[in-house]
């Protein structure tokens, strides 16, 4: 009883999909240094922490939203209109940064809970809600601005948050690991992360278990909108501007870099350090093309290639070793005495 | 003698490591009822789904009328005269009987135009001839669970089946229900039709099969006629040793009253006016028809539903419980019918499975303690006998009976006051069913109270000390621990006024 058989161990780790996506990595990163003369310096490695400081914050929140089996395709108009949001309120509000980041990060969660609330309350899917609010963040930001009002100007003492570095790193990098650490103990450690997990496999066992599901799948999309609105920010002080346009596709880079990351799009099954991979492997990428001269458009079909061959190698230890087992059988079988003379 | 309408030799099958058919062979003659026995996990579903085609066989083969042949499609079962009926009809329900049946019969080829009207003349000849009353232009959705399923036979004879595998057809029906359909069973026997019945019911295969194979750890241990055959020595064979088939006996005197119901009404779900009360050490059987509303109760207790009107009480105090959070915070538990999708989450490990209920309090501050989880899970592993190969194996990896300990260990780790236990022992074989039902006797000795739904009416007369009975959404009546069968079944079916005609 106590022998550990082959089903209670844990697959391998190097059959695990994400070390499949670290080799992934690890091939670009070779790759585009012996390719791209610069790539391999601090000041570009710095480029790609900022480039993909946004959409990691997107991606590490869009995790558990997947988790439970739910999407969030607001999360990228949420990011546009809580920059211009923040713009207005520093410009024309006189509110101080701080200030005005914190109403900004008040008003994310609050459009995420509406999220949340439309989803648990009226029991909508969550694809149909994000959508239409999808939608709605993104005219909201339009009709702010009159779709041409950019905020720019902003003091050098905030631009720092997206422009400098703070000891030995981009300062967004900071904001980034603590969100990744924060992100994966709420994941992996403890009951919510649990609870997402079992949400996404059986949403109506985990009520019977008495897990408070609606609760857990609000709180899911809140942090989606939070995190939204401290994107939103970083990205404002990454360009030194708000325009209504700001975030425009991110949510389909987050969700492409969450798949990748081995998360199952159906829910249940899925890791945080899975999604970090994904999005420094599109983070390179995208990075690495252009140190080779190549035009922006390789990158989005590249990044769909990677995405799908992640996929397909990831499956294929499972193929190959169900593969085996009926070779193996059928020669059993076949070894074995006729049954009838 | 007639050479058999099937006959399969040596047949091996293995899924990875586990070698599920270790060369069975197995035989069916036209106008025979052969029934296939076997606990969960012993072969049985492996087996018919290689004569229905849909698992390839490793070896051995297949014989259909004299041909010989390594595997089957489900294509070629089909063609060969093979069709399955399910514990759950598998029709569709926005479609009419008609179309259903046709479906089954022939598919028009693109090009050709349908027949509604010779659609809707065969549907109604064939309907005759398993002998269902039903509308051929019915929506499938509108017929009762029995109903569906003389339609799926009747879908099958209309494909030209000759073999016809029936997979535990009456696990959700009533008694009468039952009988209605082992009717049509021996009248299709009598025109021919070679049926392979499987069922966790001793009775019916008493009743209705002609022979009977066993099978245990995907091996056949013999296969013979059942008029030779007693009780004990069947589930004797499918066990490979002594089971008690008696109940274990009530050992607990009733205490004071956990739960009492004054009124309780939810007309969303149809329950109105229950009065009732459960005390601590007592086992009450609920008894009463598929669709009384011995669930919908369940549902009530636990929040899932909440009550409308009425008042419940726990231990003399009035309490309100409007979700399963409130349930679990007043000591109520629910162990639910459906194991598979609501009893256990299937990815997810034993482990996490029994502690599910009791986060809050095992895991302070939701932090998760592994090393504290696995001793918890070893611990009720041990105490119900849970057969897994260790605490981190997938719920799913289980078979029924020790699915269903995962269930209840996950509730018991709540220390609960009231345990709900809805269909407790639904598709568990019968070595587990008594550890079941002697782990419920354990509970009640401790000071449970526990309220049991069961539609198994010797499972509810062997292990109640009341049986309350409801009927159209009612309580028709609390009979005592010694009712006989018949009692129950005169209060479930309304005849308490007037007597049975």
């Amino acid at each position: 009883m106590s022998k550990p058989s082959f089903f209670s161990r844990t697959r391998g780790w190097w059959r695990s999909h994400e070390a499949v996506l670290l080799v992934v990595l690890l091939a670009e990163l070779v790759f585009f240094s012996s390719a791209g003369r610069r790539f391999g310096t601090a000041d570009n490695f710095f480029d790609i922490a900022r480039h993909s400081t946004e959409i990691g914050l997107l991606a590490l929140v869009m995790t558990p939203i997947i988790l439970t089996g739910g999407i969030d395709l607001s999360v990228g108009s949420l990011l546009g209109l809580c920059a211009v949001v923040f713009g207005k309120l520093w410009r024309d509000g006189g509110c101080s940064p701080g200030i005005a980041g914190v109403l900004t990060l008040g008003l994310g969660t609050l459009a995420g809970l509406l999220n949340g609330g439309l989803i648990t309350g009226l029991r909508l899917p969550p694809l149909i809600v994000t959508l239409g609010t999808y939608s709605l963040f993104r005219g909201l930001a339009e009709a702010l601005t009159h779709g041409a009002d950019t905020f720019t100007d902003f003091p050098a003492s905030f631009l720092f948050l997206g422009q400098e570095t703070w000891t030995g790193l981009p300062a967004q990098a900071w904001v980034l690991m603590v969100a990744a650490v924060g992100f994966w103990l709420l994941v992996h450690r403890t009951t919510f992360g649990r609870a997402f997990c079992a949400i996404g496999w059986a949403s109506e066992g985990a009520r019977y278990a008495g897990i408070p599901v609606r609760a857990r799948v609000t709180l899911a999309y809140g942090l989606a909108g939070f995190v939204s609105g401290l994107a939103a920010i970083i990205y404002t002080a990454r360009l030194g501007q708000a325009k209504a346009d700001a975030g425009t596709g991110y949510e389909l880079f987050a969700i492409t870099a969450v798949v990748l990351g081995g998360t199952s799009i159906f829910g249940g099954a899925g890791s945080i350090h899975g999604t970090l991979l994904g999005v420094a492997a599109i983070g390179v990428l995208s990075n690495g093309l252009v140190h080779i001269h190549q035009p922006r458009e390789v990158a989005g079909m590249l990044t769909g290639f990677l995405l799908l061959l992640a996929l397909a190698v990831s499956v294929l230890p499972q193929w190959l070793s169900s593969l085996a087992i009926r070779r193996r059988a059928a020669q059993g079988s076949q070894s074995s005495p006729p049954s009838t003379p | 003698m007639e050479p058999p309408l099937l006959q399969l030799n040596h047949i091996l099958k293995s899924f990875g490591a586990v070698r599920a058919l270790k060369g069975v062979s197995f035989s069916l003659r036209p106008g025979e009822v052969h029934a296939l026995l076997g606990e969960n996990g012993a072969g049985k579903s492996t087996l018919i789904k290689v004569i229905a085609g849909a698992h390839s066989p490793d070896g051995g083969e297949i014989v259909i009328g004299g041909e010989r042949l390594s595997h089957l499609t489900p294509r070629l079962a089909r063609h060969h005269g093979i069709a399955c009926i399910y514990q759950q009809p598998a029709l569709f329900p926005d479609l009419t009987v008609a179309e259903n049946i046709a479906l089954g019969v022939q598919q028009p080829k693109f090009h050709q135009r349908m027949r509604w009207g010779r659609q809707t003349l065969q549907a109604r000849e064939l309907l005759k001839r398993v002998g269902a009353k039903i509308d051929p232009n019915a929506e499938v959705r509108s017929l009762s669970m029995p109903e569906q399923q003389l339609v799926e036979i009747a879908k099958a004879l209309g494909a030209g089946a000759r073999i016809l595998i029936m997979d535990e057809p009456t696990a959700s029906l009533t008694r009468q229900e039952v009988e209605l359909l082992l009717a049509v069973v021996r009248d299709l026997r009598t025109q021919g039709v070679g049926i392979i019945y499987i069922s966790h019911r001793l009775e019916e295969i008493f009743a209705v099969a002609d022979r009977v194979t066993v099978l245990r750890d995907g091996e056949s241990v013999g296969t013979e006629p059942v008029a030779g055959m007693d009780e004990a020595t069947l589930i004797q064979r499918m066990v490979g040793r002594q089971v008690s088939a008696i109940y274990p006996p009530s050992e607990s005197e009733p205490g004071p009253v956990v739960l009492a119901l004054r009124g309780v009404t939810c007309r969303a779900s149809g329950v109105r006016d229950i009065d009732l009360d459960v005390r601590a050490g007592e086992v009450v059987g609920l008894s009463g028809l598929v669709g009384a509303g011995r669930t919908e109760l369940a549902r009530i207790l636990f929040g899932i539903t909440p009550a409308d009107a009425g008042e419940i009480q726990l231990f003399g105090k009035a309490v309100r419980i409007q979700s399963p959070q409130a349930a679990v915070e007043h000591g109520i538990a629910y162990v639910p019918e459906d194991r598979r999708k609501h009893g256990v989450i299937l990815d997810m490990p034993i482990a996490a499975n029994l502690t599910m209920a009791v986060w809050p309090t095992f895991f302070p501050g939701a932090w998760l303690r592994p090393e504290a989880e696995r001793l918890h899970a070893l611990e009720f592993i041990r105490d119900l006998g849970i057969k897994t190969p260790g605490p981190q194996a997938l719920g799913g990896a289980l078979s029924g009976g020790n699915q269903q300990k995962v269930a209840l260990g996950r509730w018991l780790a709540i220390r609960p006051r009231l345990l709900i236990l809805d269909e407790p022992t639904q598709g568990v074989d019968v070595g587990a069913k008594a550890e079941i039902h002697r782990i419920i006797r354990r509970l009640a000795k401790e000071g449970l109270a526990v309220l049991m739904i069961s539609s198994d009416l010797p499972e509810v007369l062997g292990m109640s000390d009341r049986i309350a009975v409801m009927r159209e959404g009612a309580l028709a009546g609390v009979l005592p621990g010694g009712a006989s069968a018949h009692e129950v079944m005169r209060v479930a079916l309304g005849q308490t006024q007037r007597e049975a005609a």
